[in-house]
This record gives C-alpha cells, sequence and structure tokens, in this order.
C-alpha cells in the first residue's frame, strides 16, 4: 500500500505536539506542586518551636492529641477571622483531646504577637514560627495554611486559605475520630 | 494504515490528558508590577513631579497606604535619592473600600488593578544638568479573596533628566512716546 508523504508529516507534527504538550505540563506540575506533606497518611514533619511564654515544645508532645496545626500572622486579615472560632472549638473539642496549636509566621516580635493572641482571647498555644518550620510543611506560602494531625502524628487534611468554620469543624471532629494506634 | 495512525493519535491524546490530571491544583501567586517610566525632565531648583504606575495581578489586591487596621501592612515606597536631589512628598491614592467574603461585613482600604504615585523631585540649583536613577522599593502584602501572601518587596526604578530652569524673562524697557530720528 503507498503511503502518502503529507499524511505521514502531519500525523508525526501532531504527535511531536502533543508529546511536547504533555512534557511542559509535567514539568510545569512538578514546579507549581505544592511541597511538604500533601498525602494523608504523611507524617507530619516534628519539631521545635518557642512558645509566647519561651518554653521550647514540640510538636510531638501533642502525641496521642488530634492535632489542628495553624500557619498565621498578625498581618492576615482570613486567619484573624478564623481565630475566634478556633477559640470556641479548642473548648468544645478539648476534653475530647483534640488540641490547636497556633504557629505565628510573623515579622512582629514575640511581645506582639502574644499582645494580638491575648486580645483575640487565645486558649492554645503559640508559637513563634521560623523558615525551616515553615518549609518542613511546604513553604507556606499563603496564610492561613491548617494541617490536621491525627492521634499518631499522621496527616488527614490541609487546607489552604480560609475555609467556613463547618468545614472546620468537620475535619475537627475527623481527627478527633482517629485512634492511637502508634505508642508514644 | 489510517486506523492505525487514528490509534496512535488517540493513544498520544490520552496520554497527555493523563499527564494534565496527574497535575496538582494550581495556585496563582500574587504580584505587583511597575509600568515602564519615561524619563522625566525635571528642573532644577523647583519642584517636580514624576508618576509611577503600579498594576496589581487579577483577582488579588493590595493594603493600600492607609489600611483599616493597625496590623494590617500598608503599601509603602522607599527611595535612595541622587546626591543634591531632594526628595518631597510621595502621594499614595486612596484606597477602594472593599469588603471580602472573609470579612463581609468590614471594609478594608485596599490597591486592586492599576494604582499610581506621584513622587515629588527638587534638584538643587547647583546640580549638574543631566541624567540621574532613582532605586527603591515598594513593599506590599497582598491578599485574594480567602488567603494572604507573605510581604513582598518590587524592586523600583526610574530616571529624571535635571535641566536648567529657564532664564527669567527680561522686562522690555518702556517706550518712548516720542519719535525718535
Amino acid at each position: 500500500m503507498k503511503r502518502d508523504p503529507v499524511v505521514i508529516i502531519v500525523v508525526a507534527m501532531v504527535v511531536s505536539l502533543m508529546l511536547v504538550f504533555g512534557f511542559n505540563m509535567a514539568r510545569k506540575s512538578k514546579n507549581n506542586s505544592v511541597p511538604g506533606p500533601q498525602t494523608k497518611g504523611d507524617t507530619a514533619p516534628d519539631f521545635t518551636l518557642q512558645s509566647l511564654d519561651g518554653k521550647n515544645t514540640r510538636l510531638s508532645d501533642f502525641r496521642g492529641q488530634a492535632v489542628l496545626l495553624n500557619f498565621w500572622a498578625t498581618w492576615c486579615a482570613p486567619c484573624k477571622i478564623e481565630m475566634p472560632w478556633f477559640v470556641e472549638l479548642q473548648k468544645q473539642y478539648g476534653p475530647q483531646g483534640f488540641q490547636i496549636v497556633g504557629v505565628a509566621m510573623d515579622d512582629a516580635s514575640a511581645k506582639e504577637i502574644a499582645d494580638f493572641a491575648k486580645e483575640m482571647g487565645v486558649n492554645y498555644p503559640v508559637l513563634v514560627g521560623n523558615n525551616s518550620v515553615g518549609d518542613a510543611y511546604g513553604g507556606v506560602q499563603f496564610l492561613p495554611e491548617n494541617f490536621y494531625i491525627d492521634r499518631n502524628g499522621k496527616l488527614v487534611a490541609r487546607a489552604f486559605g480560609l475555609k467556613s468554620r463547618s468545614e472546620i469543624e468537620d475535619e475537627i471532629k475527623a481527627i478527633i475520630a482517629s485512634k492511637v494506634t502508634v505508642l508514644k | 494504515m489510517p486506523s492505525i495512525v487514528a490509534r496512535t493519535i488517540l493513544s498520544i491524546s490520552l496520554l497527555a490528558a493523563l499527564l494534565r490530571a496527574q497535575e496538582p491544583p494550581g495556585k496563582k501567586f500574587p504580584s505587583v508590577t511597575m509600568t515602564p517610566v519615561p524619563v522625566a525632565s525635571v528642573t532644577r531648583g523647583k519642584a517636580n513631579t514624576v508618576e509611577l504606575q503600579f498594576h496589581v495581578s487579577s483577582g488579588f489586591h493590595v493594603n493600600s497606604n492607609k489600611p483599616s487596621a493597625e496590623y494590617l501592612i500598608p503599601t509603602t515606597l522607599k527611595l535612595d535619592v541622587p546626591t543634591d536631589i531632594v526628595l518631597g512628598r510621595i502621594t499614595y491614592p486612596e484606597g477602594q473600600q472593599m469588603s471580602f467574603a472573609f470579612a463581609p461585613d468590614e471594609k478594608l482600604s485596599v490597591y486592586s488593578g492599576e494604582f499610581d504615585l506621584t513622587v515629588m523631585v527638587r534638584p538643587l540649583a547647583s546640580v549638574l544638568p543631566g541624567k540621574y536613577v532613582f532605586r527603591g522599593e515598594l513593599k506590599y502584602q497582598a491578599c485574594d479573596n480567602a488567603a494572604c501572601y507573605p510581604p513582598k518587596k518590587l524592586p523600583v526604578q526610574f530616571e529624571v533628566k535635571v535641566v536648567k530652569s529657564p532664564p527669567p524673562a527680561t522686562k522690555n524697557p518702556a517706550q518712548s512716546p516720542h519719535i525718535h530720528n
């Protein structure tokens, strides 16, 4: 059977374009992919940070509790919206082994962060964050960013930006329901 | 032959689609850019204004120079000034009062889209005419409808051409009403 060279050339061009498109999309997705623990079941990276009263606090200190790790900053307006919800949710679910841990990613001083937290009525530990911990959690490129961690220190969910109170509460219920399977 | 070609094209299409499906949810990040400024002529010994235009990427806003709350980071321009040129006032536009999904009852003073700043410069009378470069940075902090991004600094640079002030107009002596031969 005679092969039409024009058809072959057109097919080759189409195939090449598709391959180039696919390769570029794959490369772009790699460059834009969100780093840090993002898959359910990933172990949340442990860290040590100072609390506002100067005590060294490790994330693993809360192993056995369901943890909402909240990255925020004093200059973040949406963060200010969810803080009062966190205060209420901490009161409500704390007795069930739930703990919110705030990490302030601020240029502000510890005193300014403490004053802000006091003004907001924060009733959970607030730690002074740094770039190293931010990087371990994917760079924390925008705020608020919340990580829901089960009682075994495993990531259950990750939320970018402000979510509704009901969405937050649903995630909290999910991590509270987790059982401890790894002994401390 | 045609069915082989069709199957090949279909396979490649499916592969390309699969690669795209693997892409995690894209996240756009805010940016502020400055429109290049043509060289502005400024007269020595006088106050002159230079306009700088900035653009906030679509879907984002930055706090204005006078945000509605103390804890918000304002947009500010800082400039290093060439010797013998005095930097006067930097005039910022008024922010748009906008509310967002994360605080529907609260109005925030923000810039979005294009916004212009005016810089007053006054070269001293002794400055040599010629081109001079101003360098500095615009500090801003951007948010979208649900999240805020860390403060950033945009490098700013523009040139001015210092020119001599025109000579004062000479006053013509009064014309004598008499005809002189």
